[in-house]
């Protein structure tokens, strides 16, 4: 019985950090769009919403496998998974409440190296696959993304330059659209996996599954799409507003490089299976087409932060994920740890969801405008 | 544990991903500066410039598509 309640816990945890996941990360796709006027924000993240509930379907390689090799696999039980998904939740609300975009992977595999470091010792954590598959892509793919990046908005304005601005505005904020549905689909395709293979994890663990490498089951897959989809539609508008305008002001051609230049490197880098964070991409990236056009016109400032927040991410929330095994632990090995847990997020959820809520109409009016 | 770092995949990275951003640029810098061109050059009765920038547009179109494509396939053949 207590191990049934203990997966209720684990799917719906799972699919809160899948929401959380879609809000935070709906700015990686959309907040260049918005902010040269390519498209108005709602319908902005309204066809975000959609593409990341159709990439959910593109590819259903089960991404358990999130911090698989990572952390050694004997250790993990549904309630390493559950602590693990709570400290990557706490991360992402941070990060979203202080308006800086920061990595939803990282912050899963740094909830569960946490949990599995508080369950098992350090024995359980390996630092040579953290290093290989966590810091190393970390640090490549802003630099590539931003020289990318760079480069495109160096070869676009000489192609354009000379041009008039009007038609090649419009043409820029026409392509961005393209861009940014290419963008949203892949995100739906990485990030919803995550959950879809985290909830797969959690059902072999719990015996209703079983086989080397079982299919997510249907109702697994429609959840987890259901869930980014409508993470992002909520929209993460303060991340939005970090990627959009604060970094740089851009117009329309620099959006563009932007995006196809996180775009391009993301897919490169999938091509060659060499996994990179579509945050530390995108960011670099609008850092890149900002700098090149005029190196002060980037907000280096803020810039630190956001790196600072990225040097932060996995050692939070693996605080916070082996705090959470830990209080869990305090109250036996039944399910009444995860439920006291769960329930003291909801509750901190809904106090800051409320009051952001009571703020809703203006903060509406400032995206709006 | 640099031993760990697949660097083959690290070192393609490094100049597959700024081509494939220039490709992506280039295609629609092509699509953006061919249709303007014609335009102007049909406004002013130039109707065989008009028809050659066209071409040019079309062309950076079907570049940027095929580029839109390919990244349909690389998330496709991650099943």
């Amino acid at each position: 019985m207590d191990s049934d309640i203990i997966l209720v816990i684990v799917v719906v945890t799972a699919l809160a950090f899948d929401f959380t996941n879609g809000f935070h990360d709906t700015a990686n796709a959309v907040a260049t769009s918005i902010s040269t006027r390519a498209l108005a924000p709602r319908t902005a993240v309204a066809l975000a919403s959609i593409l990341n509930f159709a990439g959910a379907f593109v590819s259903l390689k089960v991404a358990a496998t999130i911090a698989s090799g990572i952390v050694d696999a004997h250790v993990i039980t549904t309630t390493v998974i559950f602590a693990g998904l709570i400290g990557a939740i706490f991360w992402n609300l941070v990060t979203w409440y202080v308006g800086l975009p920061s990595s939803s992977s990282h912050a899963l595999i740094g909830g569960v190296v946490g949990a599995a470091f508080a369950s098992a010792g350090s024995s359980a954590v390996k630092g040579t696959a953290l290093l290989e598959k966590v810091i190393v892509p970390a640090l490549v793919a802003p630099i590539v993304a931003f020289v990318a990046a760079g480069f495109s908005i160096l070869i676009a304005y000489r192609m354009v330059g000379r041009l008039r601005p009007g038609p090649v505005n419009r043409g820029y904020r026409l392509g961005q659209i393209g861009s940014l549905s290419l963008l949203s689909l892949s995100h739906g395709t990485n990030d919803a996996q995550k959950t879809m293979g985290i909830i797969t994890l959690a059902l072999i663990a719990h015996g209703n599954l079983t086989g080397a490498h079982p299919d997510p089951p249907t109702w697994v897959i429609v959840s987890a799409a259901s869930a980014i989809a409508l993470g992002t539609y909520s929209g993460g508008w303060r991340i939005i507003r970090t990627m959009g305008s604060r970094i740089i002001k851009m117009d329309p051609a620099q959006g563009f490089s932007a995006q196809t230049g996180g775009a391009a490197v993301i897919l490169t880098a999938a091509h060659l299976g060499f996994p990179l964070s579509t945050t530390h991409s995108i960011t670099g990236a609008v850092l890149g087409a900002g700098a090149a056009k005029r190196l002060s016109a980037a907000r280096w400032g803020l810039a630190g932060n956001i790196f600072l927040a990225w040097i932060l991410t996995l050692p939070c929330a693996a605080i916070v994920g082996g705090l959470t095994f830990g209080v869990t632990r305090i109250f036996g090995t039944g399910a009444l740890g995860p439920l006291l847990v769960s329930v003291s997020l909801l509750a901190l959820m809904a106090a800051v969801f409320g009051k952001r809520l009571q703020r809703g109409p203006a903060l509406n009016a400032a995206v709006d405008s | 544990m640099i031993a760990a770092i697949d660097t083959a995949a690290l070192l393609q990275l490094l100049w597959a991903a700024p081509l494939a951003v220039l490709t992506v640029t280039v295609a629609w810098g092509l699509v953006i500066r061919g249709t303007t061109r014609a335009l102007e050059a049909r406004r002013d009765g130039r109707t065989l410039p008009a028809g050659l920038h066209a071409l040019v547009a079309i062309a950076g179109f079907a570049l940027f598509g095929a580029a839109l494509v390919v990244g349909l396939l690389i998330m496709i053949a991650k099943n």
